[in-house]
């Protein structure tokens, strides 16, 4: 099963194991990430699964869609280039591995 | 396994006056119960509600023992899953956009609240519930809804009666009726707004359901503005004067809400503390289970979010306001395909715009017997007043 880390803003690392085909958020609620909050469950609707993808990564995770970029406006925290909404990137064998940076805040 | 307890001695009195203190027990011994009176199976463990919210498959929104569908003359999108909730969701989120929210009606609103800010008396007493909260979420509902004709009266008056009307489960007739005749008004309000917005299309919800390129039934529009008109004025409103009362009543944080300016927290930790939506149907489609009871198929389960919200296991002292606490991660826009439509609207303008602009016009505001205000509701809850004397 791939895995994915997730480094808090004060550096703390935690990796789980995901199951294929789940989202990165679907992980991190199911491990009890603090941090992603994902309100919404997934229906990209709020911004409360924000993540900032590592440098890293960023190739392999692809871009967010316009849709995804418009709803990152509601982001508590500040948005950069590598902010993704964590409900939005679909973990494959290819993303064994990937690592991402939360933000301060969600709400 | 067993089903889930049934509790004989809880009314729905007491969960209308003061349904706090049930919820605190019921959490300690009977996190999943079925009450007689209410007829339906209560989560009140913020893990459970949550669960059954972020798993539609398994639960569907279709609670099909209410009046909501009589007082509504609808079946709406509240109660429906799948593909048919996200099509007539997905053709009012467009005005949703936060394109829109930024550029329409964020503005909007500031330039009301302003205004609204401005008729208030100062140096006598002034109940912001009819004065201030109720009017502002009307108007900002009409203008956004696509029928900026209604008055903030009749958007109210609407609101109202739609609630009663769903929230009438003893089928009595007078409720029922006075729905029925604001549907004729709301109607008629509607169909002669649309001629206008099929010749002047704006990001109104009504214009863009209407000029869809493939647009949901007509009836269908109907009743996604009534929904709104139904949630969209009590929710804003009994949020505001919840915070306000946290505030006023604490006037420490209050100060250091002020120095720091974090009004959203302060937003948030009011959504928290009482949740404007207390409690949401779902039915089970299968056999399962809950924290242990078994649940049968077909059964209704009550997810009480306002439990949720003061859940020991994630909040020290959650049945009190504290705009300071530092985690207020809580449930009161919901959870799953369902999540509020409003939410980025109601923290945009309540949490950023409207807080900080009441203290900055009236620093001094002081709640006038704050132990006479009456907190009311079991399905919906707020005060039913706030006197203040401005300064």
């Amino acid at each position: 099963m791939p895995k994915i880390t997730f480094v808090s803003p004060d550096d703390g690392r935690t990796t789980v194991e995901a199951a294929g085909g789940d989202s990165v958020m679907q992980a991190a609620l199911a491990n009890g990430i603090e941090g992603i909050v994902a309100e919404c469950g997934g229906a990209m609707m709020c911004a409360t699964c924000h993540c900032y993808v590592d440098e890293d990564w960023l190739s392999r995770t692809g871009a967010a869609s316009d849709e995804e970029r418009a709803m990152l406006d509601f982001a508590a925290s500040e948005v950069r280039p590598s902010s993704r909404l964590s409900c939005q990137i679909a973990i494959t064998e290819e993303l064994d591995g990937l690592t991402v940076h939360l933000p301060e805040a969600q709400i | 396994m067993a089903f889930a307890p049934t509790d004989e001695t809880i009314t729905i009195d007491q969960l209308t006056r003061d349904p706090y203190a049930v919820y605190r027990r019921l959490r300690a011994e009977a996190p999943v119960v079925t009450v007689r009176s209410i007829g339906r199976t209560l989560l009140t463990k913020a893990a459970d509600t949550r669960a059954v919210k972020d798993n539609p498959a398994l639960f569907s929104s279709n609670d099909p023992n209410t009046p909501m569908q009589r007082a509504f003359q609808a079946h709406t999108l509240m109660r429906k899953d799948g593909e048919d909730h996200m099509r007539e969701r997905m053709a009012m989120t467009p005005t949703f956009s936060p394109a829109n929210l930024k550029t329409l009606w964020i503005p909007a609103y500031e330039k009301l609240a302003g205004e609204y800010l401005d008729r208030l008396p100062r140096n006598e007493t002034v109940d912001l519930f009819p004065a201030l909260a109720g009017p502002l979420a009307a108007r900002i509902l009409a203008i956004i809804l696509g029928i900026p004709g209604a008055t903030d009266e009749e958007m109210q008056y609407w609101s109202q009666a739609l609630i009663d009307g769903a929230g009438n489960f003893g089928y009595a007739d007078e409720p029922f009726a006075r729905v029925d005749a604001c549907h004729a008004a709301m109607n008629a309000m509607v169909e002669a707004r649309v001629p206008l917005l099929k010749a002047e299309p704006d990001q109104s919800a009504l214009s863009v359901m209407i000029n869809a390129a493939d647009p949901i039934p007509f009836s269908q529009v109907l009743a996604n503005l009534k929904i709104a008109i139904g949630g969209g004025i009590n929710e804003p409103r009994d949020s505001l004067l919840t915070v306000l009362y946290g505030l006023l009543t604490n006037p420490d944080q209050l100060d250091e809400i002020k120095r720091t300016g974090n009004w959203s927290g302060a937003f948030e930790e009011g959504l928290r503390w009482v949740a404007p939506i207390q409690a949401s149907s779902r039915c089970a489609n299968e056999d399962t289970e809950i924290r242990g009871v078994d649940i049968r198929k077909g059964e209704i389960i009550m997810t009480v979010q306002a439990s949720a919200n003061h859940d020991e296991e994630l909040f020290e002292d959650g049945h009190l306001y504290n705009a300071l606490r530092p985690k207020t991660s809580h449930q009161s826009f919901g959870s799953g395909p369902h999540h509020c439509m409003g939410t980025h609207l109601a923290r945009a303008t309540i949490g950023k715009i409207i807080l900080p602009m009441i203290f900055e016009r009236f620093p001094d505001m002081q709640l006038v017997e704050p132990e006479k205000v009456v907190w009311w509701g079991f399905g919906f809850r707020g005060p039913l007043s706030l006197p203040v004397r401005l300064n």
